[in-house]
C-alpha cells in the first residue's frame, strides 16, 4: 500500500524524471534512464512484503518532504570530519552527492583516470560497463538511480598501474533542506592493476535530514586486486541506500570492508559479488557498531558461477541501546561451480535491553565437489569474562571496550591499510 | 564423474518402492468436488455436532479467500481442488468392536505393511496401533489396556463423540483454521486421524503409534492429530505413512497439534514414506503438512523427530512455541530426496517464556536431480529473558545435479539470549569411502555407513523399532550412491 505522502515522493520523482527527459532531449543515456524508470515504476519502493526488505521498512524514510535537487556547490566543507590520521590519498570531494572539482584533489597520476560522472559518458570503460551489472538485480532503488542520477565517481585504472596512494572519496552531506540524492560511481579496475578506494560518509553540523541513494558498481579484470572500505561516520540525519554491484574477472581479488558506526540513522547496504570466471577471491569484511536508535542493514550476496573460487565473508553487530542490526547473507554455489569454498560468519553482540537483531544467513547449493559452511551466533557480554578483567583492576567501561574489541577483532585484524585499521579500532573504542 | 558412479546413481534411482500396491477393498467414495456440500457430506458421515460443522465451514469460507503461497523454494504444482474427492472409506460395517469384524482384506494390508492389527501377534505389547486407512481409522490396539491408566487413545471420529469436550477445547487452539492455506483446507475437510489425551501424572506406558495408508485413486488425505499431555504427563507417539504406486499425484494435507501442559513431554516421531514418485518425477505424493506443538506450561517439553524420505515435495515446518518458562522445544530431522523429489522443510522455534531452550538439529542429503531445502525460524521474543538456540543444518550432496539449500531466519530481540547456528555442505568424503573399502567393505555398504554415521544423531533420537526401520530406508535409499 502506498501511502499519500509517499504518493507525492513517487508523483515527484516521476515529475523530475520527465523534466529531465524534455531538458536534455537527445541525453547519450536517454534509453537506458527509460528503461530503467520504466522498472521502477512497475514495481514501485519496496514493501516490507518484499523477502529482501522483511525487516527494513523504508515508508517511514520516504514519507518525509524531500528535494531532489541540492542548492549551488559550496565552495568548502569541513573535511576534518572524514580524517584518517596518517593517511595520506588522494582526495576526492562529493558535496550532497556532487562530484566537487574544487575541493578535490586533481590525479596526475599516469594511468589513472578520475571523473565526474557526468563527465564519464564517453569514456571506453564507462560505455563499456556503465549499468551492465546493477541493473540486474531486482532492486529498485538502483532503477531509480540509473534513472536520476546526477553525479558520482567514475574511476579507471589502466591495465598493469598500482596505485601508489589509495583514493579517498568524502561524502558529505551539508545541505540546509531536506534531500533525496542518487549518487552513481563505476570503478573499473584494469588487467593486474591494484588499487585502493577509501569511501567515507559524513555530515557536516545543521545538515537537514537527507536521504542518499549510492549505487556503485565495481569492474575488477584479470588479475586486478582492488581493496574497497566503505566507512559510515555519518551524523544522525543521515539515511543511506547504498547498492554495491561487483563483477570480477579470472584471477582478480575484491576485498570489501564495510563498517558503520553510531551515526546515521538509516543504512542499507547491498553488496553483491559475481565471480564468474574461475580462480577469482573475494572477501567481505562487515562491522556495524550501532547506538541509539539506529538501523543498520546488511545484504550481501556472493554468487559463485565457475569452479575453483573462493569466497569468505565475516559480519560482525554490535547493538547499542535500542538500535537494530539486519544481516542477511546469501551464498549461491550454481552448477557448474565445482571446487568451490565458501565461508560465511556472522555474529551479533546485543549490548542494548531493547537493541535486535534479525539474521538470515542462505546457503543454496548446486554443486556437490565444494566446501561451503556458514556459522551465526548472538550473544552478550560474558560475564565470566567482565568479571576476570575487573579482578584485575580493570573498570568496567574498560573491559567492556576490551571485550568489544576482541569481539571486532576477527574483522579488524584483516583490514589490509594500517591506518584504517587504527582508525576503524579507534571508532569501534569511541562508539561504545 | 566416473561411469561407474552413473550406473549407480542409475541404480539408485530405480530402487524399488516396496509399499506400492494396491488394496481392492469396495470403497465408500465422496464424488470430486470441495463446496459447502462437500464438507457438510464429510459432516454428516461422522455424525458430527453442529459446532464442528460450524467450524469446519470458517475453515472453507477462508480457505476459499485464499491465495497460493509463492514463497517456498520450489514451484508449487497447480492443483484443482475441484478434481479431488476429499472423502473415501472402506465400505465397511458400522461400528468395529472386535479385530473378527475388520474386512479381512484391510487386515492383510496392514499385515503386508507390517503393521499388525492383532494384538496377540504383537510382540509383547509395546507398540499401540491407529490404523488410518485413505480417510478413516480402521482399528486402534489396546485401547483397553491404555484406558486402564486413563489415556484415551482413539481415532478423532471417536473423539468428537466420546470427548467433545477436549476436542473442543483444544482443537485449533495451536493451528487456527486461519494458519495457512493447507492448514485451512484440511479443517474444513478433515476426515479422521488420532486422538490422544495423557491425564495428569501419567507416563503412557507404552509408544502410541498411528499408520496412515493412502490407497483410493483420486482423492487427498486429510487428517487430523491432536495430542494432549496433561500436568507431568509423557507420551511417545509414532506415525509412519505409505502409498501405492499411481501415476498421478495425490495429496496429503494433515494437520498435527500437541499441546503440553505444566511438566509434561510429548515425543512425536514421524518415518514418512508415501510414494515418492517413480525416477522421472511421475506421480507421488505432495505432503504439505501443518505441525505445531505448544508447550504451554513451566518446564514442559516438545520434541519432534522427522525422517522424510517419500513424497514428490515435502513442505512442512514443525514447530514449537515456547509459551511456558523453562520449556524445552526439540527438533531433529533426516531429509533425504533423489531424483526429482523436492523438500522444503525445517522447524519454527518460537522462544516467549523465560529461559526456554531449543535445539535443532537438521540432515539434509540430496542425489539425483533433486533439491532439498532447510527453511527454519528461531524467534526469541522481548520477553524470553536467557533463553538458548542451538541450530545445526548439514547437507550432503550426492551427484553434481542436485541442490541443498539452507534459510535459516533468526530473530532476537531480547540481549539475554544465545543464539548459535551452523551449516555445512559436503559431499561423502573420499578418504571416509576409501579407508572403509581399504577395510574390505564394498563401497554401497560403505556410503550406507557413513550415510547412517551422518544421520546417526537424528536417528538416536527414534524409538528402537522406529530407528532400524528408519536406518533401513535410508539404506535401501542410498544403495550405490558413490558420490
Amino acid at each position: 500500500m502506498i501511502t499519500q505522502v509517499t504518493e507525492s515522493l513517487y508523483n515527484q520523482l516521476t515529475r523530475a524524471y520527465e523534466e529531465d527527459c524534455a531538458v536534455q532531449a537527445p541525453h547519450p543515456l536517454g534509453e537506458l534512464r527509460k528503461l530503467a524508470f520504466e522498472r521502477f515504476k512497475q514495481t514501485g519502493f519496496p514493501t516490507v512484503k518484499w523477502e529482501d526488505w522483511k525487516y527494513t521498512n523504508t515508508q517511514p524514510l520516504l514519507n518525509q518532504p524531500y528535494t531532489l535537487a541540492g542548492a549551488d556547490q559550496p565552495l568548502h566543507a569541513d573535511l576534518a570530519l572524514a580524517a584518517i590520521p596518517g593517511l595520506d590519498a588522494y582526495r576526492i570531494v562529493l558535496v550532497d552527492g556532487v562530484f566537487s572539482e574544487a575541493l578535490s584533489d586533481s590525479v596526475p597520476v599516469a594511468g589513472l583516470t578520475v571523473l565526474p560522472m557526468e563527465k564519464a559518458a564517453d569514456e571506453l570503460a564507462f560505455t563499456k560497463h556503465f549499468a551492465e551489472y546493477a541493473d540486474k538485480t531486482d532492486n529498485p532503488f538502483v532503477a531509480l538511480n540509473t534513472a536520476l542520477f546526477k553525479s558520482g565517481v567514475f574511476i579507471s585504472l589502466a591495465p598493469n598501474a598500482v596505485l601508489d596512494k589509495p583514493v579517498h572519496i568524502i561524502h558529505v552531506a551539508a545541505a540546509e533542506t531536506p534531500l533525496f540524492t542518487q549518487v552513481r560511481n563505476l570503478y573499473v579496475v584494469g588487467r593486474h592493476g591494484e588499487m585502493e578506494i577509501i569511501e567515507s560518509l559524513v555530515t557536516e553540523d545543521g545538515a537537514a535530514q537527507y536521504l542518499n541513494n549510492h549505487v556503485s558498481e565495481i569492474v575488477v579484470h584479470e588479475g586486478g586486486k582492488l581493496q574497497h572500505y566503505a566507512l559510515q561516520v555519518a551524523g544522525e540525519s543521515g539515511n543511506y541506500l547504498n547498492h554495491t554491484e561487483v563483477y570480477q574477472e579470472k584471477h582478480s581479488l575484491y576485498n570489501n570492508y564495510n563498517c558503520s558506526f553510531p551515526g546515521a540513522s538509516f543504512v542499507r547496504n547491498n553488496i553483491n559479488v559475481r565471480l564468474d570466471a574461475s580462480e577469482v577471491e573475494s572477501h567481505l569484511y562487515g562491522i556495524a557498531l550501532t547506538a541509539g536508535n539506529q538501523f543498520v542493514d546488511n545484504h550481501t550476496i556472493v554468487d559463485h558461477l565457475k569452479p575453483h573460487c573462493e569466497s569468505y565473508e565475516w559480519y560482525k553487530n554490535i547493538t547499542q541501546d535500542t538500535s537494530t542490526a539486519v544481516f542477511n547473507g546469501k551464498i549461491f554455489v550454481r552448477e557448474d561451480a565445482q571446487k568451490t569454498n565458501a565461508f560465511q560468519q556472522n555474529n551479533n553482540m546485543l549490548i542494548g535491553e531493547q537493541s535486535a537483531v534479525y539474521t538470515k544467513p542462505q546457503l543454496e547449493i548446486f554443486a556437490d565437489d565444494v566446501k561451503c559452511s556458514h556459522g551465526c551466533t548472538i550473544g552478550q557480554f560474558d560475564p565470566e569474562a567482565l568479571f576476570y578483567l575487573r579482578a584485575r583492576g580493570i573498570s568496567e567501561a574498560q573491559a567492556r571496550v576490551l571485550l568489544v574489541h576482541a569481539f571486532a577483532f576477527d574483522v579488524t585484524s584483516r583490514f589490509a591499510n594500517d591506518m584504517v585499521r587504527k582508525y576503524v579500532e579507534h571508532l569501534v573504542e569511541e562508539g561504545l | 564423474m566416473s561411469t561407474k558412479d552413473d550406473e549407480m546413481l542409475k541404480e539408485l534411482a530405480l530402487e524399488e518402492y516396496k509399499y506400492g500396491f494396491t488394496t481392492d477393498i469396495e470403497m465408500d467414495i465422496a464424488p470430486k468436488g470441495l463446496s459447502e456440500d462437500t464438507v457438510r457430506l464429510i459432516s454428516a458421515k461422522k455424525n458430527e455436532p453442529e459446532w464442528l460443522l460450524e467450524w469446519r465451514l470458517k475453515a472453507l469460507r477462508h480457505f476459499m479467500k485464499m491465495d497460493m503461497p509463492a514463497w517456498q523454494n520450489f514451484t508449487l504444482p497447480e492443483i484443482d481442488f475441484q478434481d479431488i474427492s476429499y472423502y473415501a472409506a472402506p465400505k465397511a460395517k458400522p461400528k468395529l468392536n472386535s479385530l473378527d469384524e475388520v474386512d479381512p482384506e484391510l487386515l492383510s494390508t496392514f499385515e503386508k505393511l507390517g503393521i499388525p492389527l492383532d494384538e496377540q501377534k504383537v510382540l509383547a505389547g509395546v507398540v499401540a496401533v491407529d490404523a488410518v486407512f485413505d480417510s478413516v481409522s480402521v482399528k486402534t490396539t489396546f485401547r483397553e489396556k491404555l484406558k486402564e491408566q486413563g489415556v484415551i487413545f482413539c481415532s478423532f471420529g471417536e473423539a468428537v463423540q466420546e470427548h467433545p469436550e477436549l476436542v473442543k477445547q483444544y482443537l485449533g487452539s495451536v493451528v487456527p483454521q486461519t494458519d495457512n492455506v493447507y492448514a485451512a483446507l484440511n479443517s474444513a475437510v478433515f476426515s479422521d486421524g488420532s486422538f490422544v489425551y495423557i491425564p495428569k501424572g501419567v507416563r503412557c506406558p507404552m509408544e502410541l503409534s498411528t499408520y496412515f495408508r493412502i490407497n483410493a485413486e483420486n482423492t487427498g488425505q486429510f487428517e487430523r492429530t491432536l495430542i494432549i499431555a496433561d500436568e507431568g504427563a509423557y507420551v511417545s507417539y509414532l506415525e509412519g505413512c505409505t502409498a501405492p504406486m499411481r501415476d498421478e499425484n495425490q495429496l496429503h494435507a494433515a494437520v498435527v497439534e500437541l499441546i503440553a501442559l505444566k511438566d509434561a513431554e510429548i515425543k512425536y516421531s514421524t518415518v514418512q514414506n508415501w510414494y515418492p514418485g517413480d525416477k522421472d518425477g511421475k506421480g507421488g505424493i505432495y505432503n504439505f503438512v501443518t505441525k505445531r506443538g505448544i508447550c504451554k506450561g513451566d518446564n514442559s517439553k516438545i520434541s519432534w523427530t522427522q525422517v522424510e524420505t517419500g513424497s514428490a515435495i515435502t513442505w512442512k515446518y514443525p514447530g514449537v512455541i515456547l509459551k511456558g518458562d523453562h520449556s524445552v522445544g526439540e527438533f531433529y530431522s533426516v531429509a533425504l530426496t533423489r531424483n526429482k523429489q523436492l523438500a522444503d522443510t525445517g522447524t519454527k522455534m518460537i522462544h516467549l517464556g523465560k529461559h526456554t531452550r531449543s535445539k535443532i538439529v537438521s540432515k539434509g542429503i540430496s542425489a539425483g536431480t533433486s533439491h532439498n531445502s532447510y527453511r527454519g525460524l528461531v524467534k526469541i521474543g522481548p520477553g524470553a529473558e536467557g533463553s538458548r538456540n542451538f541450530t545445526q543444518c548439514d547437507s550432503l550432496l550426492i551427484g553434481d545435479r542436485c541442490g541443498a539449500h539452507t534459510f535459516p531466519y533468526i530473530e532476537n530481540r531480547n540481549r539475554t539470549a544465545t543464539l548459535e547456528h551452523e551449516a555445512t555442505t559436503s559431499k561423502i568424503g573420499e578418504d571416509q569411502l576409501f579407508y572403509l573399502t581399504q577395510r574390505g567393505i564394498d563401497p554401497e555398504k560403505a556410503v550406507g555407513l557413513i550415510v547412517n554415521g551422518y544421520a546417526k544423531e537424528v536417528l538416536n533420537q527414534l524409538p528402537m523399532e522406529f530407528a532400524v526401520e528408519a536406518q533401513k530406508l535410508l539404506a535401501i535409499s542410498l544403495e550405490g550412491s558413490v558420490g
